[in-house]
């Protein structure tokens, strides 16, 4: 298992040079130039401009600028944005608060997704079960800015349990509204794997044969059923744990949460390299982790799985 | 009995019928059964699949499937009606009153909790864990008869072999010393001195609690030699029922006749093989259309850290098959004789030696060779239920190897396709159905016109008739012996079953663990056994003893 780990964790080098090359490579292949974009289509005498492309690295060739770059990271410099504040910083600013919104999604869709699709497994095809489902078709039909919208003005501005928007501090009481639009397509997923996964073990020759050993049902459903249907369940959450953290553009956008999403889409708009460079290959890193962290909890679900 | 003298039955089952609701209305699984199990006493239940057999054993511990319900009758556990018993009931009864070994050892063990873990659970839902539950279970798996129970109940299902499975199951339908034990085809799955091994094991244990035993089978041979009374059940009803040996010696009814002729472990002992087929065959003028010399395939099995393991499972085998004759390698599972079927039929490059087809080497056959080699050899295999596509038509299936090869044009396929149907029994209206629409022995009838359609010389069988019911098996076995007779076809029997192999072998290779240990003709095989190997393969064939 530790070589295992390790071996994964030494596959990060690979994966990230070749995932920020690849972005590094998108952006300066991007139509548009960064310096007009950050003068915002003045004019400005060729000097400045000269200057503007030496500090940005922008007047070198594209393999002497992710050169640079990649230097630069080893030192943990990840550089400058075009309005002079440290990548480093607008990161540390910006992922702290997708954290807390991706931690809060996740927990809302695996509990409550976990908790309906089991009920609804044991009870296919009864009332329970046929809601579950038409709920979930209804969540995962609708655009996430319809939901977003619609559940900001029922719970934020009418109802007013939730504050509507985000401050700028996104404290973890504030990020339950946005969190539940965000987990609510994935819950709806949840649901149903769960449930399709519960249907398939429950009638399972080892399920009859512990309900044959005199085990309640109570304890046939906990201890025989949940843990074999988990495992694909755990595989879906695990992915979307990675693609949470990339950040919601729709959904913060909604709710103005300072977080990774609004921060990559402006830094998109602006051609600004150093940045999204800098928070993909963050994202990597989340993504080869989040599925290591699967890979893990998939052998502890499962004795037959060993990694070697 | 002595001491109690009116003995009251444990089990009575009275005029029970079950019914299953489905969307094409109500299915009526079991009609008008009666039979009793006296205390300490094993009485089986057989009969083919769909029978109604292990159906009506599950109504009595309440796990009929979720749209089944006993919908007449009764089922009297210690006097007390159970039929419609409450769930609440059925968990109090389960495990200490009435135990369960499942049929199948592979797919009874949860897959991601220890052995130990599931005797202690048993041990634990019905009281009887004690002080040392971990004392508890290492004594119930040791009493099952596994070796180094201590350890063996700190290890997966997945770590175990399949007769080990079966013992842990073993064990825990008997942890908790039920009165009855409701063994559902117990040993069907394994192989046979395997199944000698558990049954004996299962007797010992049983007499020595006093536990009666329902057993289920579709093997009279086995019902016979382990059950002191034999319940026949045929399409849902009780068609015959009294002591064990009066049945096999004098059976009354027709289905239960068919039955002890075409079963395979008594006609074996018999020695009853189609007459014809012995006239017909002469071994000693043919020529060897098959010529295997000092085959050996070696695979490499991973270890992890890149570090690899030899494991031979074929281990310098040669053998011939004259023309127009049956060879059978028997084994059982492990022994390597797939492994050969797979390198005949070149879907497997063998590590060294030779094979040998019609003078011609097919190890190095160029691509196009290898196309009309394949024209020549065909496979049927085990599984009729996953050998064919289900989405092709019956007709698109037996079509597909006549147009893959270039033969005909469409109207002529279909001439050719309603040949082959009516060479293998089926109606001509067949082609337009679909696999799922037949039956396990139409669908080995459909694969088997498959084989044909190429007007192949030589079949490689790879346990042809292992899934089927006894009476289809001696059925599907009748048309292999037909065909063989009609078209001088060559047949590589692949099988586990000794007794099959009476039926249709003219030579036989026994192997184990990937070696030849006696190769020779049928009746020599059976009659004069050189290896000791042999020996318990043939001693181990249920029923063995009874006639």
């Amino acid at each position: 298992m530790l070589s295992f780990t390790l071996k994964r964790i030494a596959q990060l080098i690979p994966v990230f040079i070749g995932a920020t090359l690849l972005v590094y490579f998108l952006v300066f292949a991007t139509p548009g130039d960064p310096i007009a974009a950050l003068s915002g289509g003045k004019p400005m005498t060729p000097a400045t401009e000269a200057a503007l492309r030496a500090q940005y690295n922008l007047d070198q060739p594209f393999w002497i600028q992710y050169g640079l770059y990649l230097k630069n990271l080893v030192t943990f410099d990840l550089g400058m944005s075009f309005s002079g504040q440290p990548v480093a910083d607008l990161l540390g600013r910006a992922f702290p608060v997708t954290a807390r919104l991706a931690i809060l999604a996740l927990l809302i869709e695996g509990v409550f997704g976990i908790i309906f699709g089991v009920i609804a497994g044991m009870r296919k095809g009864k009332f329970f079960d046929s809601t579950i489902l038409v709920a979930s078709l209804i969540v995962i039909a609708v655009p996430t800015f319809v939901l977003g919208f619609v559940l900001q003005f029922v719970i934020g501005v009418k109802l007013e349990w939730a504050k509507p928007t985000v401050s700028g501090a996104a404290t973890w009481s504030e990020l339950i509204l946005p969190a539940m639009v965000l987990g609510l397509v994935s819950l709806a997923y949840v649901i149903r794997l769960t449930r399709t996964s519960v249907i398939e073990n429950k009638s399972a020759d080892y399920v009859r044969t512990a309900t044959a050993k005199g085990l309640s049902r109570n304890r046939v459903v906990r201890v025989h059923v949940l843990r074999n249907s988990l495992i694909p369940v755990v595989t879906f959450l695990g992915a979307d744990l990675g693609s949470l953290m990339g950040g919601a553009i729709v959904t913060e956008g909604i709710f103005n949460v300072p977080g990774v999403g609004n921060l990559l889409y402006r830094a998109i708009l602006k051609g600004e390299t150093p940045t999204v460079v800098a928070v993909v290959g963050v994202l990597v890193i989340v993504f080869v982790l989040a599925n290591l962290i699967v890979d893990m909890l998939y052998a502890l679900l499962d004795p037959r799985i060993r990694y070697a | 009995m002595s001491e109690n003298a009116t003995p009251k039955p444990l089990l009575e089952v009275k005029d029970l019928a079950i019914t299953f609701s489905t969307p094409d209305g109500p299915v009526h699984a079991v009609r008008d059964a009666n039979f009793t199990v006296m205390p300490g006493e094993t009485v089986a239940i057989v009969g083919e699949s769909g029978s109604g057999k292990s159906t009506s054993a599950l109504a009595a511990i309440g796990l009929l499937a979720g749209n089944g319900r006993v919908s007449a009758g009764q089922i009297l556990f210690d006097g007390e009606d159970i039929a419609n018993a409450s769930e609440k009931r059925f968990v109090e009864l389960r495990g200490n009153h009435i135990g369960m070994v499942p049929q199948d050892p592979m797919s009874n063990l949860n897959p991601v909790w220890k052995i130990g873990f599931q005797v202690k659970e048993t041990l634990k839902a019905n009281g009887l864990a004690g002080d040392n539950p971990k004392k508890r279970v290492a004594q119930v798996l040791a009493d099952a008869g596994l070796p180094n129970p201590e350890a063996r109940a700190n290890q997966y299902p997945h770590e175990f072999s399949g007769g080990m499975r079966q013992r842990a199951l073993i064990a825990i339908g008997l942890a908790c010393r039920p009165r009855l034990l409701i063994a559902d085809e117990p040993t069907s799955a394994l192989d046979v001195t395997v199944q000698q091994q558990i049954l004996d094991h299962l007797d010992t244990m049983t007499s020595e609690l006093g536990t009666a035993v329902l057993l289920i089978t579709h093997d009279l041979g086995l019902a016979a030699e382990r059950a002191e009374k034999v319940v026949v059940m045929y399409k849902g009803r009780v068609v015959e029922y009294g002591p064990a040996l009066e049945i096999l010696r004098n059976p009354k009814h027709p289905y239960t006749q068919r039955l002890i002729n075409s079963a395979p472990s008594l006609s074996a002992v018999r020695g009853d093989k189609h007459e014809a087929a012995v006239e017909e065959t002469s071994p000693a003028k043919a020529e060897p259309l098959l010529t295997v010399s000092n085959l050996t395939k070696v695979f490499d099995i991973r270890k992890g850290f890149g570090k690899k393991e030899k494991f031979t499972a074929v281990d310098n085998v040669s053998f011939e098959i004259p023309k127009g004759t049956t060879t059978a390698v028997v084994g059982e599972s492990g022994s390597g004789k797939s492994t050969i079927a797979q390198m005949v039929l070149n879907l497997l490059d063998s590590t060294s030696g030779e094979i040998t087809f019609d003078g011609q080497q097919i190890g190095n056959l160029s691509e196009k060779q290898l196309f009309k080699y394949r024209r020549r050899v065909q496979p049927i295999f085990q599984d009729p239920y996953g050998s064919l596509d289900p989405m092709y038509s019956i007709y698109r299936t037996i079509e597909e190897p006549l147009r893959i090869h270039g033969i005909g044009n469409s109207a002529s396929r279909q001439k050719k396709v309603k040949e082959l149907l009516n060479q293998v029994s089926m109606p001509a209206a067949t082609m337009h159905r679909f696999p799922n629409e037949l039956s396990g022995g139409q669908r080995q009838r459909i694969a088997i016109a498959r084989a044909l359609a190429l007007q192949p010389e030589m079949i490689v069988c790879d346990e042809a008739v292992s899934a089927l019911d006894v009476l289809v098996q001696a059925q599907v076995l009748e048309l292999l012996d037909e065909l063989q007779r009609e078209m001088d076809l060559t047949y590589l029997f692949i099988t586990h079953d000794l007794a099959v192999v009476r039926q249709i072998a003219d030579n036989v290779c026994v192997m184990e663990r990937g070696k030849i240990v006696e190769q020779g003709s049928v009746d020599d095989i059976f009659e004069a056994p050189k290896s000791d190997y042999t020996r318990n393969l043939l001693a181990a064939i249920p029923g063995a003893t009874l006639i």
